[in-house]
This record gives structure tokens, sequence and C-alpha cells, in this order.
């Protein structure tokens, strides 16, 4: 009983592929530069796909936008709006609706400083700003973890330059421990914390997750939701539908306010699904994009291997005959064309390393990405290995087939 | 001899059409794969303005409070206020000189016919059109306003003309908007100014707006404050004109001068003003003002995103493995002809002629990669739109890009086809002759 391996002859593959310098260097650099693209576009694709899968903490399947631009002189703003809401949120197919600019995607927002204890030389936090009346955590879909839910007394109606500053705020969970640094949510609650080095609020809720409209300083998880409604002619609101409605209700409320109140426009009505997608666009982009390089490199390799699998093939057919004719089954011939193959892959693989790491580095000083993991590596090269077995097989088929009687004839 | 050459490479190729075909498909995905992510980056640092790029400047002065940083670390904001706009471009320093910022508000014509609409809207000075070479249509811009007059008109994008008058030459028409009634004294040729280098507050190519106003209308009619809007002061007051004369910056400011040697002039201009504003009790930092011209302001905006770069670099490793891939063919497809060859040394060729004959094949075989390569690349091309949405107005395979793919096939086939070129010419032939 032997190895499975053991019959197979390695010194006479080395001498074979040494006698094929040139070939062999072109395919174990072709492998090389597979194996360093592949691991690296690996990892930015996983990392963008990351970025597309995480959350934004609202209830993104069944809620939409629209703005409602009034145009006339005597439209006013604040009544449209009350009248607005109060009747979407009697629809039937409407869990509850807000006027609000900013919302996850919306790409807008103020970003403020908060602080525990008021003073320039203190600790300050970032925080995007949402204003909302007391349905806003209901239509966004938030979930509170901790303290009230603003009560409508506290709300704020305002125009643009009233800058009143309500008495009460509700902040996400990481602005909590940002702040308090604690994961006791109840002991946040009922503190006082400072805005801007000017106000003080006093915090009377938290919910688990709202991220910013848009993240320019890198703390998408950092919202602050204050009390107010700040009234303009053109007015957004957002509105989340029942489960399976969206389309519907779409639909319906369009027609609905259009309807309603003609010295006013209904435009760019969006889902929050679709406005996703467009804030995500350059990240969709270079997931296909780097997905498509990864594909045809495969297959740019994977064709290099077969051909020169095939090439062998034809040159050894006689030698192959001989083989054969001395003694060696099937199995030898097969086993000897995957042997070749692991050591190709092997060195590639090798070099392969090497130049992945170095690309990384590259990539890493010039554009600030992430470092590597070296699982990405280990990915590539079991990757490479699958392919090389894969691209041998036809030809290494081929060779098992040829005939003992092969070696009488001259060639 | 060189047609010669030809007809035998063009024969040698015919008889491998497979082998020939694989060599030239290989080369061309690999060159698609470089042209497409190059012509990307090549097309977004394009010069805007090509001809006065080097001597129309972005203005940044850092009004912003003393212990903080409008921008981290610690550069100014990229707009400016209120005042600081108009005190600029009064003063007359420069050849021409524009603030501006967007805002929108509603467009009501009145043809029935036409819906109203929400208007976006370039509140700007008059020079922003020459400045920027802004093509018009019919009409004409107007001239800089003095910072307490202005008229009720408008210049119309091509689109908004169309839309509202339907493309005729509708200056003199009146349109009402805003709750005013304005005149039309111009409308806009097709303008894509991408990046949209002078307001890149939405993104660097962002469509250009409907409708350009003068920068007063802004102030006298309340409009919104579109596009960056940033402010340190804690307690500004209630009413528009509290902004207006506030700390919050939200006015781009740029200037064209007459010769790129007047910027050391201009930069004199802007300390000695700054150094007057600190008199008067603004200004609580250290001087730091910043004037870019139109392509450093695009490189310190960082227009092409590092992605791109990410992807050109895998594309150029990606040719390389095809280039490695063709070299392989290419060695296949030389030994194939080795008996071939060998006749012909036999029978007098000499080692540079079969070395000549191997060249015009590589250099055939490129050229029809290249042919590949540029299909390939339109195709890519319309991919890149369909992914960047924002990109589609200046996305095209211009000449100089065609050139580039040519020579650069042609380069990777010859280089490519070098060593079994080599191989193949200095074998000896009496082997291959039996």
């Amino acid at each position: 009983m032997s190895l499975p391996f053991a019959r197979i002859a390695f010194r006479p593959i080395f001498s074979a592929l040494l006698r094929q310098k040139y070939a062999m260097t072109m395919l174990v650099l072709q492998i090389a530069l597979t194996l360093a693209v592949i691991s690296n576009g690996l990892f930015i694709v996983t990392q963008r796909f990351d970025v597309l899968q995480r959350t934004s903490g609202i209830d993104e399947a069944h809620t939409f936008v629209l703005t409602s631009s009034g145009f006339t002189e005597n439209f006013n703003s604040q009544t449209s709006m009350q009248t607005d809401l109060a009747e979407l949120r009697k629809m039937p197919t409407i869990v509850n609706a807000v006027a609000t600019y900013s919302f996850p995607f919306s790409g807008s927002s103020d970003w403020d400083e908060l602080q525990r204890v008021a003073g320039s030389n203190q600790n300050t936090v970032p925080a995007a700003s949402y204003k909302l009346d007391e349905h806003g955590l209901n239509a966004l879909g938030l979930t509170l973890i901790a303290g009230d839910n603003f009560s409508p007394s506290e709300v704020l109606w305002q125009t643009e330059s009233n800058r009143t500053f309500p008495s009460v705020v509700i902040i996400t969970s990481s602005v909590a421990t940002d702040l308090f640094n604690t994961l006791d949510w109840s002991s946040v609650v009922g503190k006082t914390i400072y805005i801007n080095e000017a106000h003080s609020a006093v915090i009377k809720g938290i919910v688990k997750q709202l991220q910013a409209p848009w993240d320019p300083v890198g703390q998408i998880e950092n919202s602050i939701i204050y009390p107010r409604v700040i009234t303009r002619n053109s007015a957004r609101y957002l509105i989340r539908a029942k489960p399976k409605m969206l389309q519907s209700t779409i639909a319906e409320v369009e027609h609905y306010l259009g309807m309603s109140n003609q010295q006013r426009m209904i435009r760019k009505v969006q889902s929050i699904a679709t406005l996703k997608k467009q804030v995500y666009g350059p990240d969709i982009a270079a997931i296909t994009i780097l997905l498509v390089v990864i594909t045809a490199l495969s297959i740019i390799a994977a064709m290099g291997i077969a051909g020169m699998a095939s090439f062998n093939v034809l040159k050894r057919h006689k030698q192959i005959g001989i083989r054969r004719a001395l003694g060696a089954n099937k199995t030898d011939i097969l086993q000897h064309f995957f042997a070749e193959n692991i050591l190709q892959t092997t060195c590639g693989v090798f070099i392969g390393c090497l130049l992945a790491v170095g690309l990384n580095v590259f990539l890493v000083a010039q554009y600030s990405l992430p470092k590597l993991p070296l699982g990405y590596i280990l990915l590539g090269v079991i990757c490479l290995y699958l392919l090389g077995i894969l691209a041998t097989l036809k030809p290494a088929l081929k060779a098992m087939n040829i005939s003992p009687a092969e070696a009488t004839r001259s060639q | 001899m060189f047609t010669y050459y030809i007809s035998l490479s063009l024969k040698n190729i015919s008889r491998q059409k497979s082998l020939s075909l694989l060599i030239s498909s290989t080369l061309g995905l690999g060159i698609a794969a470089c042209m497409i992510t190059y012509s990307l980056i090549h097309l977004m640092s394009k010069d805007p303005l090509p001809n006065k790029s080097d001597r129309v400047f972005h203005v940044q002065l850092d009004n912003w409070n003393r212990n903080a940083a409008a921008i981290t670390p610690d550069l100014p904001p990229e707009e400016v206020t209120w005042r600081d706009a108009m005190n600029i471009v009064q003063a007359k320093q420069a050849k021409y000189q524009a603030a501006q910022a967007i805002t929108w508000g509603m467009v009501t014509p009145s043809d029935k016919n036409v819906p109203p609409f929400l208007g976006i809207i370039r509140a700007t000075q008059g020079e922003f059109f020459p400045m920027f070479e802004v093509p018009f249509l019919y009409g004409q811009g107007w001239q800089n306003y003095p910072a307490n007059e202005v008229d009720y008109i408008v210049v119309l994008s091509k689109s908004t003309n169309q839309q509202v008058f339907g493309g005729i030459n509708s200056v003199g028409q009146t349109l009402p908007m805003l709750g005013k009634l304005f005149t039309v004294v111009g409308v806009l040729d097709e303008w894509h100014p991408s990046p949209k280098y002078f307001d890149m507050s939405f993104g660097a190519f962002y469509p250009p707006e409907d409708v350009y106003v003068p920068l007063q209308i802004k102030a006298e009619l309340e409009l919104p404050h579109g596009g960056n809007t940033n402010c340190w002061e804690t307690d500004l007051g209630d009413n528009y004109q509290a902004f207006l004369n506030s700390e919050c910056v939200n006015f781009n400011l740029w200037i064209e001068l007459a010769s790129p040697q007047n910027k050391q002039q201009f930069e004199d201009f802007l300390q000695g003003y700054v150094a007057q504003q600190k008199t008067l009790g603004r200004y609580p930092k250290a001087i730091n003002n910043i004037l870019l011209n139109i392509n450093q302001w695009l490189a310190y905006k960082e227009v092409v995103s590092s992605d791109m770069y990410v992807f050109f670099y895998l594309a150029l490793l990606f040719l390389l493995v095809c280039l490695f891939n063709a070299a392989s063919l290419m060695s296949t497809k030389f030994t194939a002809k080795n008996n071939e060859i060998a006749l012909r040394r036999a029978l007098g060729a000499n080692q540079q002629a079969i070395f000549n004959q191997c060249l015009m094949e590589t250099v055939i075989l490129g050229c029809s990669g290249a042919l590949i390569g540029l299909v390939l690349c339109l195709f890519g091309l319309e991919g890149i739109k369909t992914l960047y949405p924002n990109f589609s107005t200046f996305v095209t395979l211009d000449m100089p890009l065609m050139f580039i793919t040519l020579a650069l096939s042609v380069l990777c086939s010859v280089f490519a086809g070098l060593i079994p070129s080599i191989k193949v010419c200095t074998l000896a032939p009496a082997g291959y002759l039996k």
C-alpha cells in the first residue's frame, strides 16, 4: 500500500519545467500578479459590501419622502404643513409621517458640537442634528431604549430665523457613550448637555440607532434630535407606510397632496431605498468594477494555465505514449500534469504573496486604505489552486487517454 | 521588403486564426481595462479652462474663531462671508471678480401651460460670466452691481429657456419668479462644466443651475442659503440681515488676474484687507489667506477620488497579466513556425530578416488588439456611465485617448513578442530541417 502521490516522480517534472524557462516564467508571473490583484480586490469589495450592509436605524424598506413647495404669495407654510401631516397620519396605509429636511441618506444637515461640561477647553462630541416633532420617532421607525419621546407641548414650530432653543433633546446611544462613557442608558436620561457652547438642554430619551444624513467627520452614528419643526415654503415630508403598502401609498399620497392644495407642487418623491442606492452609488460602482476585473483576470489566468498545459500535452504526445508503454497507468499521467500545475501555482503563489503585500503597502501609503488581513491572501491562494486544477483538468484528461501505442509512432 | 513582411505576417496570422485572435483579444482586454480607468482620471482632472486656468483664483480667508478651525487641521473655510465678498469685489483689485452662491425659489411662468417649478438659482455677480467663459446663446450677462443697487434681471440656462419659452430668443421677455417680475437678459448655450470647479458644495460633477440672478437679489429677497453654510458665532440674531453681517461663510469668491505675475500683488492686497478688518475687531486668528488657481483648487479638493487611482493601478496589473499571457501565446505561435523559419534561414534569410518579420507580426497583432480594446473601451465607458450617472456628461473617448490606446497596444504587443522573436531568430536551423 502506498500513499496516493508516492508514485509521482518530481525530478522529471522539475527538469521538464526547467526546459521551458520562458513559458514557465510567464505563467508564474501571471499567477503571482493575479494573486496580488485578487486578494487586494476582494478585500476592497468586502469592505464596500460592509458599508452597503450597515443599517441606518430607520425603517428603510417602507419609508419614502417628498417635497411640497408652495409658490403663491398667500401660501401659509405652517398651516399647510400641519394640515398635510394631520391628514397623512389619518390615512389607513400610513404608519406615521413627519416633516423633516434631514433624514438618513438625505445628504445634508447641520452638525453640532455637544459637551458634557461647557467651555472651549472641554471635550466635544460632534453630532448631526435632526429636527422632528413628537411623531418623528415613530415615523422614522426608531427604537427608544431609555427615557421618553417628546410631548406635543415641547415641540417648537419655528421659521428659519427663529433661534429659540428647545429645552429637551433625544440622542443616539453612540452619542451617549461618547459623552458619558457609559452603557447604562437610563443613567444618562435627565442629564444636561451643552450645544455649540451656547445652549443647554436636558436629555429626554436615547434611541438605539439613527445614522447621520451625511458623514463629513467620520461619526455616522452620532445624531441628536431636537423637538423643532422649521417651516419653509418648501417642506419635506417623510412618510412610513405599512408593510407591503409602499408603492400604493406613494401613489395615493402624491395624488391626495397634489389635489388638496393647489398653491403648491409636489416634487422629489423618492423611496429611501432609491436614495440609499444613490448615496452608495460610488460603493456599488467600486464593487462592480472590482468584481469585473477579478473575474476577467481569473479567466485570463485560467486560459494561460490551460494553454500551457495543452501545449505540453501536444508536445509530449510521444513521451506520454512511451511512459504508458513502460507501465505507467492512467492515474500516473493525470497525476503528472496536476503535480506540474501545483508546482507552478506554488511558485506563483509564493511570489504573489509578496506582491499582494507590496501592493497593499503601496495602497495604504498612497490612498490610506486599511491593511490587508492575511486571510484574504489565503483566500486568493486557495482560489488560485482551484483555478489551476480546473484549468488543467481538460488537457490532463486528454493526456491520460493517450494510447501506449503512440510510443511506436514516429513524430 | 516591408510589404513582403506585411503580406507574410498576414498570411501567418490567417493560418493561425484562433491563436492570433486569442493574442489580440488578451491584449485588447488588458488595454481596455487600463484605458477605461485612465480615461476617467484623465477626464476628471482635465483643465476646465485651459487658456486661463493659471490666472483664475479661488479666494479663501480665515475669519474663524481663535481656538477653532473651519476645516481640520487648521485650514480657512472654502467660502467667504457676505461682507468680505462685497468688500473684495467692490475693491476691484483684479481683472474680474465675482462672489456667488447657490439658492432656490419658485419660478412661475406667466404662460399657464408651463407649470411652475422650483428653480435652482445661482446668485452671482456679473463678472462670473466672462471669467468662466460661460457660453451665451442669446443676450449677455450683466456688470457687477454696486453693493446696494440691483435690477430684477435673469439669465436662463438653455434647458430652462426651452422649458419656459420653448427655446425662442427670450431676451427682453419677463419672467415672474420669487414673487417678482424679472427681465430675461441672456440665455446660456449648453454648458456642463465638469468638474463644476467654481462651486463643488454639492459634488464636483453636479449639474449647473437653471437660473442666474445678480447676487444682491439674494439679500434683497432674502433667498435661502444653499450650498455650504458654516458659522462659528453662537448668538446670531434672528433676521436675515444678521446673517449677512455675521461671520457665516456661504459665498464662493473667485477672481481673474490679467496675468499670473499679478498674484503677489493681489496677495498683498488680501493681506492688507484682512489686517484692516482686524483693526475692526474681526479675524481673531492669524492671517491665513489661500489663493489657489483652478488646477491647484481641483487638486486641493481631491476631485479625482482615490477609488479611481486604485482602479487604475489594479487595471495596470491586469494589463501586465494580459501581457505575460500574450507573451507565452506568442512564444507558442512562433515555436509552431520553427520548421518554416528554419527553412527560410537555410534558403538565405538572415537573422535580422526573420526578426523584422516577427516584429511586423507583433505590430499587426498589436493593431488588431487596439481595435478590440477600443470596442471594449466603448462598452466599458457606457458601463461607467450607468455606474456613475453624474459622469455621463463628460465621459467620452476623445482623440488623445484613442491614440494612447493604439500606441499602448502596439507597444505591449511588441514587448510581449520581443523575447519569443529573439528566440526564434537565434535558432539553429539544422535541427528542424531533418
